[in-house]
Formats: C-alpha cells, structure tokens, sequence
C-alpha cells in the first residue's frame, strides 16, 4: 500500500520534534491533575459523610471526558491551522504541486496526520479515562462512542484548519481563522439559539419554546452532539448539560430529534467534507483548474 | 521542447504577459533575461502549472500543459528562486520525500537520491540535516531535488541569485554537465555574464513580449548594438571633438575619463576613414576601438525604452 508521502514526511518530522511529546505531556498532565484531584474530593467526601455515591464515580467519568474534549477544542484548530499556510511561508507548497502529487494528496495527508495527532492525545487518555473502570459504570461501547465523538470533533474542526490555512497566506492569520471558526461553531450557534429562544419567548408571551428552526443549529455543534453523548450515557446535569438546555427538548423533533447523535455526526462530517473541499480547491494551482 | 504561443496573463490591471511566444528547442540550454516585471517568473509558473494563461498556450513536448497537467509535470524539474527545504529532515530524506512525491519509492529512489546527490557533490552530507547546509549546498540540494524523476527538462527561476562566485561557478559546471547530457534547460537570471558563457539560446522578455529570441551567434550578430568607438587622444582633445562634431556619422560625444566614446553609425569601412581624418589633422590618437559587444550591451539596447536617452555631453 502507497503511504500519503505529506503524511510520512510530517510523521518523520513530528516525531523528530519537541512539540509533539510536549503536547501529550500537557495534555495529560491536565487530564490527570484533574482526575486525581476529582478523586481525592471524592474520597474527602466519603470520609466526611462515611456515605459512598456510586454515582460520583460517575461523574469521574463526565468530568474527565469533558476536560479532555474542551482541551481537544483548544488544541485540534492550531494543529491544522499552519499545515498549508506554512507551507507556503516556506515555499514549498509551490515544490510539491510541480510533483505528481495533487491537491487532494496534500490536504488529505495534513488531515490524516492532524487524526493521527489527535488519536494518539486520545489513546495515551486510556489510562486516566480507565480510572472509572476501577469503579465500574461505564461499558467499553460507552468509551467507543465517546471516541467516536472526539473523532467526528477532530476531522471538523481539522477540516474547518486546514480550509483557513489554504486560504490565508500566512500562518497567523489561517490560526486566528481557525479558532473563530470553531467559535462561530460552538458558542455561535449556542448564543443563536439562546437568542431565538429568548425571542420565541417573548413572541409567545412566556407560553414555553417549542421546537424551532434554530435546534437545528445544533446539528452543527460539536459540543452539543458530545453532550448528547454523555447524556445518553449518564443522564442530563453532567458535562457540558447547563450549556445546553436545548438537549433536553430533542425528543420532540421526531427523527432527527430520535437519531439525533448519528445524525449531528453525519451534518459535522458533511460540513468537514464541504471544508475539506474548499481546502483542495484553494490549494490547487490556477494553472491546474479545470477551466 | 517547450512552446509558447501567444500567452497572455492579466493581473488585475497589470499586463505581465501580452502575447508572448517563445520555443525552447530540444537539448538547448536556453537563457531567458528581461528587466525585473518583465514576466519572467509569470512565464515560468505558468509553464509549470502554477498558473493559468488567460489566452494562448503552453506545450512540453506535445503537452498542452493547460490539458494534461500531470503528464507535464513528469517532464519537467522545477527549481525556484528560494530554496524551498525542510529544515527537519536530513539530506537523504529530502530526496527519498520528492522521490515519493513522484512515487519512486525503495531501493530505486535511494539509489538515484545518492547518484544525484554525487552529480551536484552532496553525497558526504546525506545524513546532514537540510538546516546545517549553507546557502550554496542548499540550492544544489535543490536542483538534485528536481531531477529526482530524471525530467528531460530543468526550469530554473534565478537559481544562482545570492550565491557567491565560487558556488555559482560550480552550479555553472553542473548545468553544462546536464546539457550534455541531453537535458533541455531554461534558464532565468540577472546575471548576463553567466549566461552569455553557458547558454546555447538567448530570450529577452520585456513588457510581457519576447523581444528577441535567438542562438548566442545570432543575438551578436543580427543586432545592431551600435557599440560606440572609444578614442583616445593625448594632448588637447579640442582639435578631435571639432572634428567629430562635424562628422555626419557621429551621433553622440561623451566624454569617459581619458576616453572619448563616440556613437558611429558607420560601418567598418568609415571608422578608418574617421581614423584618418583625425590622424591627418594632427590629433595624436593613441586608442581607437569598438567597445566589445556583450549581452548585457545588448539586453540594454534591446529593453531601452527610450526615456534614458544619451545626451551629447561637451568636455567644456
């Protein structure tokens, strides 16, 4: 099999440099200062009330996973923000598209190495996401579905990177892109929602919100779809649920509001392809456009 | 090798190239000058691929680059005015990635990645990392990189710019090398003396248009450079500058320290009848010659506007 040479070469580069090591160090290191730091409440509180809640251990679990996915939203824009741009800085962009590689060569293996990045942030997790399985509570398709969701959340906002970093010319400029743009996503459609609803309120003069057009934003979050996921799993109030008091009101959208997990996956995955897209396009050459 | 035909490319309001026509013939080493904004680079990025021309079209070989992208960029080694290297990988990994990018893979990319790197003298820094190379080391790396897939044709955009003479001498011998070889070379630069030693056919852009394309031989010898006489004179020169002055043939004087550069129109023939005349009325004339042509006399001649134009200057 043909290995992507982009995701080789960045493969070979990455592992030769301090950031990556140093990514998974802080990473971690976050995620476990604030598990054991979870725990140690925990058992403070065991001793105080000599009453053990199963359900706290629990809120291990949700309290861990949310952590790693608001770390995952800081870190997941800046690792594909400069891959095309910075390459362009160094004048090398112009090289590789005078190869037989294409656009679609280039993007894919920028895309492929920021998953393997972001797989290996979520792997080297196991053992401090592991910490609920001492306790029990959380089955391993839990697990699988919550890796599902980083997964959806890293091509998204990967996509979302790169398409700035191929259409700024300068690194900085595609990075500030690619945080507004998981901004826009995630508070954006969130503050939409809070505002239609607050608006839909008044309209009907404090007769309670049904469901609008705007719940349909939500499709595009991907902190709304994480959060459906704990709920599924934990029951509404953990995580990120204060956030999103929409949630709640999924049930009543009938399909979507039913399938509302696969199908907030498959709009996220959609707007990564349209992204993706954009990206092959910015990057091919003019001399090699179809006219 | 290479056709243009009637390319033109508009940059907003900008003309960079208004129906340029061009050939490259197969196995030349063909030196592509022009002012700076003449449409040099425009030229050679659309040649491969990078850009698009707006009318016209671009031929390698019988490929219409505009049509079979792919099939061209096979043909052709691109070596650009920056360096364009990672500073993270060794030497030998630079190769083996543009070997992969070309999908040459394994034993075979690793073979002809040590004949290139021996070719352009870089097989002792194959394990170097690109970073620690100097600026002349890299641009040979550069031009190993681009004959990875063993094009038939090498494009180079200013490749010796920045270099000191030494390496610039090297890269010179290098180039030759390839042309016997049988590479077909275009080449853009700044620096005319180079050129003039090594190119087989010359190319002057200016304004977008080609304004003359020929062998080495023919560019001196078809143009009329009109290379002014240099005279010199000891003692008074006012008796030489009356005369001259007089003369139907003498369009311009200038005076060039110990030199009095003369614009003649005229032919071998009436140099020596001026020689005479000026012998004859007492001038003792101890120099007198056609300044030699050279190809940066004609690049001037050739992209003069018009709007530098040589005054007659009087000595007082």
């Amino acid at each position: 099999m043909r290995i992507n040479p982009i995701y080789r070469q960045e493969s070979r580069a990455g592992a030769r440099s301090f950031k990556l090591p140093l990514i998974i160090l802080g990473f971690n290191s976050v995620l476990a200062v604030v598990a054991l730091l979870y725990m140690y409440s925990m058992i403070t509180q065991v001793r105080l009330t000599a009453e053990i809640q199963y359900s706290s251990f629990l809120g291990l679990y949700s309290f861990v996973a949310t952590v790693e996915f608001v770390l995952l939203l800081f870190i997941i824009p800046g690792l594909t923000a400069g891959a095309i741009s910075g390459e362009r800085e160094r004048q090398t962009l112009d090289l590789m598209l005078t190869t037989r590689l294409k656009a679609s060569d280039i993007v894919f293996g920028k895309l492929v190495q920021e998953l393997s990045t972001v797989f290996l942030l979520i792997v080297s997790s196991f053992p401090i996401l592991g910490l609920v399985f001492i306790y029990g509570g959380v089955t391993m398709p839990d697990v699988g579905l919550l890796l599902l969701c980083y997964v959806v959340t890293a091509v998204l906002l990967g996509s979302a990177g790169l398409f700035c970093s191929a259409v700024a010319r300068r690194s900085t400029i595609a990075t500030v892109a690619a945080y507004s743009v998981a901004v826009i996503l995630i508070a954006g459609t969130l503050v939409a929602n809070y505002l239609a609803d607050g608006l839909g309120e008044m309209a009907s003069a404090g007769g309670g919100s049904a469901v609008c057009w705007q719940m349909y934003l939500l499709l595009w979050n991907p902190a709304a779809t994480f959060q459906s996921v704990l709920n599924s799993q934990m029951g509404s109030g953990s995580g990120l649920a204060p956030l999103f008091p929409q949630l709640e009101r999924i049930a009543d959208m009938g399909m979507i509001g039913r399938y509302w997990r696969p199908v907030s996956m498959a709009v996220q995955l959609l707007l990564a392809a349209a992204f993706l897209w954009g990206a092959v396009r910015k990057t091919r050459p003019a001399g090699k456009r179809r006219r | 090798m290479v056709r243009i035909e009637n390319l033109k490319k508009v940059f907003g309001r900008t003309v960079a190239l208004d129906g340029l026509n061009m050939t490259v013939e197969q196995g030349a080493l063909y030196g592509f000058i022009g002012p700076n904004g003449a449409g040099k680079t425009t030229t050679i990025k659309t040649i491969i691929g990078l850009l698009s021309p707006d009318e016209g079209r671009v031929l390698v070989g019988d490929i219409d680059v505009a049509r079979e992208p792919g099939r061209v960029m096979a043909r052709i080694g691109y070596v650009p005015d920056s360096f364009g290297v990672y500073d993270n990988l060794k030497v030998s990994e630079y190769m083996e990635f543009f070997a992969s990018c070309y999908g040459l893979a394994g034993l075979k990319a690793r073979k002809r990645g040590q004949m290139l790197l021996e070719q352009v003298g870089l097989d002792d820094k194959a394990e170097f990392y690109v970073e620690g190379l100097s600026r002349g080391m890299q641009q040979r790396l550069c031009l190993a990189r681009a004959l990875i897939h063993n094009p038939p044709v090498l494009i180079m955009d200013e490749p010796t710019a920045g270099l000191d003479p030494r390496t610039r001498y090297e890269f010179k011998e290098i180039l030759k090398e390839l042309q016997s070889q049988g590479k077909t070379i275009l080449i853009s630069s700044h620096i005319l003396p180079e050129l003039a030693e090594i190119c087989t056919d010359i190319g002057v852009i200016d304004q977008g248009r080609m304004v003359f394309e020929g062998t080495m031989e023919e560019i001196l010898a078809q143009i009329n450079v009109a290379s002014p006489l240099l005279i010199s004179v000891s003692g008074s020169r006012q008796e030489a500058l009356k005369l001259l002055r007089a003369h139907p043939e003498v369009e311009t004087i200038t005076i060039r320290e110990e030199e009095i550069v003369v614009g003649f129109s005229g032919d071998k023939k009436d140099e020596g009848a001026l020689l005479k005349q000026l012998v004859d009325a007492g001038v003792n004339v101890y120099g007198f010659v056609r300044e030699r042509e050279n190809l940066e006399s004609v690049f001037m001649q050739i992209t003069d506007h018009g709007d530098e134009e040589v005054v007659l200057i009087h000595e007082d």
